[in-house]
């Protein structure tokens, strides 16, 4: 499995994630291509439904990404989507799951660097856990 | 409202484990909002069981419908079709909504969630119980706090000696119930009441008595009337 | 052609570059009524031949005004190609301006651009030839495209013939000369200046070598649109050079013929730009080295580019100023240069050499200043006030960007802001109506099998360059669904905006997925094309192919290509489930809020104030006035204390400004365009309403403990050895020798950035010492000299009078130690290659500034806005959008945005001033369609959304469930995620939506 390109999202809120994932690519600062970004107003909204859709539907990981800690432009919607990361984490080790899959990380929209780095270190993550289950049953991997 | 909360999931998927297809149903009353078994609930349990079915290497499909209220039979008449098509339902309802599901429908029924109490809330996200449904209010005279729910051994005249600093002796999280009451009576400047002896309860109103029932006559009577007419 | 109303007052703006266009935009979003003129035949000026711009590398142009709608341009905009104004008469507030539009041949009306002309006729007819077009069709004037052509009637020898070519009929062979004479109440100059011509030395070969180009024509080698289609080759043999070098400062900062003694800014950022995208986009084996003499990258976080150039890219850097070039019968270069380290010379060879030129204003800026009557100064640029810099010697005369004095794009826009805005106030805001839309009614899709067409608009070049369009658009196709799928190179113009709206109209196409930019730029853009053609704006997705797949995976081409497939298949899955939605307007506070009672604070409530804006001003210290009051002198000998009182007294007396001094921001809430503040004044907190915000908190005198600074006595600040100067000159008399160290906190790890003013800081002080002591020894140890623009002269002037400049670098830090009583200065002399003493009976630290961290934190919080990592305020785009931060109706000026002199804090505070009054004048505001809409079928009234909302806004109604006020709401979606019944959908930003695409990452078509 030394080859297993791990597919994976990023839920990324507008303000801050999404700009330093910009910002990262305006300093042509490179990460890996394996992670694609969905744009969102706000990681608040990201619901946990949709993390367990996008492992469903055939991500190796999926990872919600927010503004600094205090620093959220709708005042805490980054702390719930911590806490929906946490619930979804519990949810996964109980099936049996690696909990790793899911991830919150937290960036401000000058972090292009760190945003790289971060998608780097998943990226390793992910590809040292192997393919989901999923992802390999819906015969996509590699 | 009732409460309820999820069954931990490995207790699901041992129902589910012998069946191919299921339906998870929800209802969109106490167990939403109590965030048991609305809506919500029922995509993030749909979505859990596949993906246990995938890692464990089984085949499932699970499909996904909530209901107005489970524990009306024309709402979970509208669950014909769905029912047809599965193996078995798991359902997010409180006790009362499963076993009306369970009654109308000839496939095994799981309960998906563990139904609690009779609770309100108190912030976002906490529930605590107030009334155990003993058929019988005495919140007239604890001025509005009931020490059937609320104190660990639902004493009726005043607390135990368990009472410290206005905690049961069971948790420090725990108020005592006669605390409260009192309280409550003080601020009232009703706590002559305090004095009065409640007698001996009788708890045949509470289940004692067996399995109960509320027939109101004049609804009733009117829909035995309507059948009759047409 | 343009139909002037003679009696309709105006501003007139002259020069079409970015300056004079965002002067022009800032003018007609006030609703103020703007002539644009530019003797060239399409606008856009120096900026349009650049191939990318630092320090982004890209060319976002388009994003310089996108809340501008085309209605508003309309009205209030007109613009005049190839005319020129001939004389001004009359007086600020009622000149007349004479006009000369030269005939351009081309019928405009009939025009369609179709480029036959061109075709047969290459020689005569001009459309921007060597230009990059697409900087100007930008900007989407209707009038742009057809503008772009022209015909140099004398080189057409058959009339008939070039006639016969022209399909449409546009040919005018009689077009003349027209004059117009204009009402114009005040007039912004925005001319810019020429490059130098190094053909004009004859050491550096430049015009004669082949393989020496100025900077800017090493730009156009690069650029798409370019002499070899943007591949870097060798002029003499078409191949790829594998070594450059750039020499720093040709023809400026120089005292030799033809040279100037300014400093034109710019150059040090544009080279270390074009070293990086050299190496980027040609080859990381492409060895670059910068000749230079001080490395000047004193801009907001110019140094960490600075940085990146030397250890990210490996840009070779040698200080040193080359004698001159000699050309190779290989046509190679061979260069002579000193090493500072070796006492010897070394040659070396290139196989390219750029010039990096500066500004010098043209004949044509001189003899216009001479219609105008204003004054220049002695370098031939436009005369302006030193406390007043966008102001000419004549009133009603304002000017900005370079012809005022050399500078880059950012601080070009920040003028022509400033300058609009006082320009502006001579003309009286346009009555505001509710805007009857332009736009086509909307066609409606209900019902419609989904029809969609996929664009790649690849504005320049970035998305091609990495990534096959081709291939891309070929699966997009694979969609049954997908009825059109194509690429627009090189240009997210008009013309191709024209050509999509096209094909949507004829297609009828009812959704679009366009490959672009990022969607935080570009959605506006492409929403509005959607308007244009007939769509709802929000049937539109926006695929981000350029900074988050080009850009960030050039590594991994084939990866990357494999992810472009991805997202676009994302975006198409997305946009099926897309839906017409409705606007929410609001109407807009009229009032201002000031936060910081400094200089530029103060400028700007009173400017707004003066326009009848009730403006609030909140200082948390106990008197007005901020950092100025430490502040004696600028270097152009301005009385900093007179002047801060006078400012005092105005802004005191001022009928509309409400001042609270001793005051903080405690509270804050409310939408976009309608705020309310609470500002606490001791126990009291009093509520403000206001639609627009200006942030002017400053910044703090940095006290690092270096150099013994709090520890030995001699040991001083710049500002405190300002305040011995102003209070006790015997001090100073009685000094032998005194040391500067410059860059002491800044330019460091824990600081990286440049403070900007400490290097005129020194300058200015040592000039001040020596007027009082002309004995008095200074010696300024420095690591780069960063007197940048005329500052330069003042340094030259230093250096005459005697005083010793002497370079360090990190290796080599000076050491102040104290020993038997005296003070004495270690430091290493890289000319005599040895260390060197030095008895100071003062050492001045040039301690620069740094973020008022605490507060500007806080102030983020509060507001909900970005700063930068070293704690300023981080405005919305770094080049095109300078003092407007993320969120509409908030700017921030001053050193609250990076550290700059008063004088550029006084051109911030009239700017923000300006760019408040585009939002005021436009009484209500566009709030967009994303807000949460709950459906009450499905709602279950458990509450959660009432207590998750962080603004309070859902309610349970009258009718039993839960309703969200769209006025109110600002569209996070939390109470979406919240919602246990999943009754709550964000609107633009539906489950369904996010869930396609999710499917479109997975679906394998």
């Amino acid at each position: 499995m030394s080859n297993f390109e791990p597919e994976i999202v990023a839920f990324c809120c507008h303000y801050c994630a999404y700009t330093a994932a910009d910002m990262a690519g305006t300093r042509r600062i490179s990460y890996p291509s394996n992670v694609k970004i969905i744009r969102v107003p706000c990681t608040g909204k990201v619901d946990a439904i949709h993390l367990m859709k996008a492992l469903e539907k055939g991500a190796d990981g999926v990872y919600v990404a927010g503004c600094l800690d205090g620093d959220c432009h709708f005042k805490n919607g980054n702390l719930r989507a911590t806490a929906h990361v946490e619930k979804i984490k519990k949810v996964l080790e109980d099936l049996g799951w690696e909990p790793e899959r899911v991830a919150m990380m937290y960036f401000s929209a000058g972090m292009g660097e760190q945003f790289a780095q971060g998608a780097k270190e998943f990226t390793e993550k992910i590809k040292s856990l192997g393919p989901s289950p999923a992802s390999q049953t819906v015969g996509k991997a590699v | 409202m009732i409460t309820a909360e999820q069954k931990p999931l490995q207790e699901i998927f041992g129902y589910i484990a012998p069946y191919e297809k299921i339906l998870v149903v929800g209802c969109n009353e106490c167990v939403t909002v109590c965030a048991a078994g609305g809506r919500k609930e029922v995509g993030l349990l749909s979505s859990a069981l596949r993906l246990h079915s995938v890692k464990a290497g089984k085949k499932l499909e699970v499909l996904e419908h909530t209901l107005e209220r489970q524990c009306d039979p024309e709402y979970v008449d509208q669950l014909k079709e769905l029912a047809g098509q599965v193996d078995a339902i798991v359902s997010l309802a409180c006790g009362c909504g499963i076993q009306t599901v369970a009654a109308q429908y000839a496939i095994p029924v799981f309960p998906g969630v563990n139904t609690k109490f009779m609770g309100a809330s108190e912030s976002q996200g906490i529930w605590a119980e107030r009334c155990m449904g003993c058929g019988d209010c005495m919140l007239g005279v604890t001025g509005g706090i009931c020490p059937v729910a609320r104190c660990s051994k639902s004493l009726m005249n005043g607390p135990c000696g368990g009472n410290s600093s206005g905690k049961c002796e069971i948790s420090e999280d725990v108020d005592c119930a006669w605390q409260l009451i009192w309280n409550r009576l003080v601020e009232l400047g009703i706590q002559d009441r305090y004095e009065e002896l409640v007698a001996a309860k009788d708890w045949r109103p509470a289940g004692g008595g067996g399995p109960r029932k509320i027939i109101r006559e004049d609804l009733a009577a009117s829909k035995i009337i309507t059948e009759d007419m047409a | 052609m343009q139909k002037i109303k003679q009696d309709e007052k105006r501003v007139l703006v002259i020069g079409g570059g970015v300056g004079g266009i965002k002067a022009a935009l800032d003018l007609s979003e006030s609703r103020k009524q703007v002539l644009l003129i530019d003797s060239d035949y399409a606008i856009g000026g120096l900026m349009t031949q650049l191939d990318r711009t630092f320090p982004t590398n890209n060319c976002d142009l388009c994003t310089v005004s996108p809340h501008l709608s085309a209605t508003t341009r309309e009205k209030f905009l007109q613009i005049s190609p190839m005319t020129e104004l001939t004389s001004l008469s009359g007086e600020a507030g009622n000149f007349t301006a004479t006009l000369n539009t030269a005939p351009r041949f081309i019928d405009i009306d009939k025009c369609t651009a179709c480029g036959e002309c061109l075709k047969k006729f290459p020689e005569a007819v001009r459309f921007t030839p060597g230009l990059d077009p697409r900087a100007p069709t930008c900007m989407r004037y209707p009038q742009a495209t057809p503008y772009a052509y022209s015909i140099d009637m004398e080189k057409i020898d058959d009339v008939e013939a070039l006639k016969a070519v022209c399909k449409a009929g546009a040919i005018v062979p009689d077009d003349s000369e027209q004059q117009i004479q204009v009402n114009v109440a005040s007039v912004v100059l925005s001319v810019g200046a020429e490059l130098f011509n190094p053909g004009v030395l004859d050491n550096f070969g430049g015009g004669k070598f082949d393989n020496v180009v100025p900077g800017l024509e090493y730009e156009r080698i690069m650029s798409a649109s370019g002499p070899f289609q943007g591949n870097l080759v060798r002029k003499s043999d078409q191949q790829r050079p594998k070594k450059v070098a750039w020499i720093q400062c040709v023809g400026s900062r120089g005292i030799n013929r033809h040279d100037v003694s300014y400093c034109s800014s710019v150059c040090c950022m544009y080279a270390l730009k074009e070293a990086m995208v050299t190496k980027e986009r040609f080859g990381n084996d492409i060895e670059t080295t910068i000749f230079f003499m001080d490395m000047r990258t004193f801009g907001k976080d110019y140094e960490p580019y600075y940085n990146r150039a030397k250890e990210d890219f490996g840009i070779r850097l040698i200080r040193c100023r080359p004698h001159s070039i000699i050309e190779l019968p290989d046509k190679s270069l061979e260069i002579t240069y000193a090493k500072e380290d070796l006492s010897l010379m070394e040659k070396e060879q290139f196989d390219m050499v750029v010039l990096s030129t500066g500004f010098r204003p043209s004949q044509k800026t001189i003899d216009l200043a001479g219609t105008l009557g204003i004054d220049l100064t002695e370098h031939n640029f436009a005369k302006s006030g030193t406390m007043d810099p966008v102001t000419t010697s004549k009133d009603g005369v304002y000017v900005c960007g370079v012809f005022e004095s050399p500078k880059d794009i950012p601080e070009t826009l920040v003028q022509a802001s400033a300058a609009a805005s006082m320009a502006g106030t001579a003309v009286p805001s346009g009555e505001w109506v509710e805007d009857l839309s332009l736009y086509p009614p909307q066609r409606d899709v209900e019902g419609e099998d989904t029809k969609i067409g996929v664009f790649v608009v690849d504005c320049d070049g970035e998305i091609g360059q990495s990534l096959d369009i081709d291939k891309i658009l070929e699966n997009a196709k694979t969609n049954p669904d997908v009825a059109v799928a194509e690429a627009f190179n090189l240009s997210c113009s008009f013309e191709s905006m024209e050509k999509i709206e096209g094909l949507i109209k004829e297609q009828k196409l009812n959704r679009v997925v366009i490959g672009s930019g990022s969607p935080r730029i570009q959605e506006i853009m492409f929403q509005d094309m959607l308007r244009r053609a007939g769509l709802n704006p929000y049937l539109l997705e926006l695929v981000n192919l350029r900074d988050q797949n080009a850009w960030a995976h050039n590594d991994a081409p084939a990866k990357s290509l494999e992810k472009a497939f991805q997202l676009v298949q994302s975006g198409i899955s997305g946009v099926r489930k897309a839906k017409p939605l409705a606007e929410n307007m609001l109407p807009t506070s009229q009032n201002a809020l000031v936060v910081g009672g400094g200089v530029t604070g103060m400028t700007s409530a009173l400017e707004l104030a003066d326009q009848g804006t009730l403006t609030y001003l909140v200082e948390k210290a106990p008197v007005l006035g901020g950092q100025a009051l430490n502040l004696s002198q600028t270097i152009e000998g301005d009385d900093v204390a007179a002047f801060v009182k006078d400012l005092v007294n105005k802004v005191s007396a001022h009928e509309n400004i409400k001042v609270f001094i001793d005051a903080v921001i405690a509270e804050h809430k409310g939408v976009p365009g309608k705020f309310t503040t609470g500002v606490k004044i001791g126990a009291r907190t009093e509520q403000i309403d206001h639609g627009v915000t200006i942030l002017a908190t400053g910044a703090t005198p940095n006290r690092p403990a270096m150099y013994g600074l709090g520890e030995l006595d001699k040991v001083m600040t710049q500002l405190d050895l300002d305040a011995i100067l102003e209070n006790d000159e015997s001090k100073i008399k009685a000094m032998g020798q005194l040391v500067m160290i410059q860059c002491a906190g800044s330019r460091e790890a824990d600081n990286p950035n440049c403070s900007r003013i400490c290097c005129q800081a020194a300058v200015k002080n040592a000039l001040r010492l020596l007027d009082v002591n002309p004995d008095l020894e200074i010696f300024v140890l420095y690591r780069d000299i960063r007197t940048y623009g005329f500052q330069e002269d003042y340094y030259k002037t230093a250096r005459d009078k005697g005083v010793k400049f002497i370079r360090f670098d990190l290796e080599h830090r000076p050491v102040v130690r104290e020993e038997a009583g005296k003070t004495i200065v270690r430091a290493h002399d890289f000319i005599l290659g040895q260390d060197i003493e030095i008895e100071a009976d003062c050492v001045a630290l040039s301690t620069g500034l740094v973020a008022n961290t605490e507060t500007n934190k806080e102030l983020c919080g509060l507001f909900n806005l970005p700063k930068t990592e070293d704690g300023f305020f981080l405005e919305d785009h770094v080049k095109l959008k300078p003092v407007d931060m993320a969120l509409r109706g908030f700017f921030v000026a001053g050193t609250a945005h990076s550290p700059k002199v008063i004088r550029e804090s006084i051109t911030q505070a009239h700017a923000v001033a300006g760019r408040a009054r585009t939002m005021l004048a436009n009484k209500e505001i566009t709030l967009g369609a994303a807000f949460a809409t709950v459906d009450p079928v499905k709602c279950a009234v458990c509450l959660i959304c009432v207590r998750a909302c962080p603004y309070d806004v859902p309610f349970i109604n009258t009718e039993r469930h839960s309703e969200i006020d769209p006025a109110k709401c600002r569209g996070c979606g939390i109470c979406v995620a919240e919602c246990p019944a999943k009754a709550i959908q964000l609107r633009a930003w539906e489950d369904d939506q996010i869930l396609a695409k999710l499917d479109g990452l997975f679906e394998r078509v």
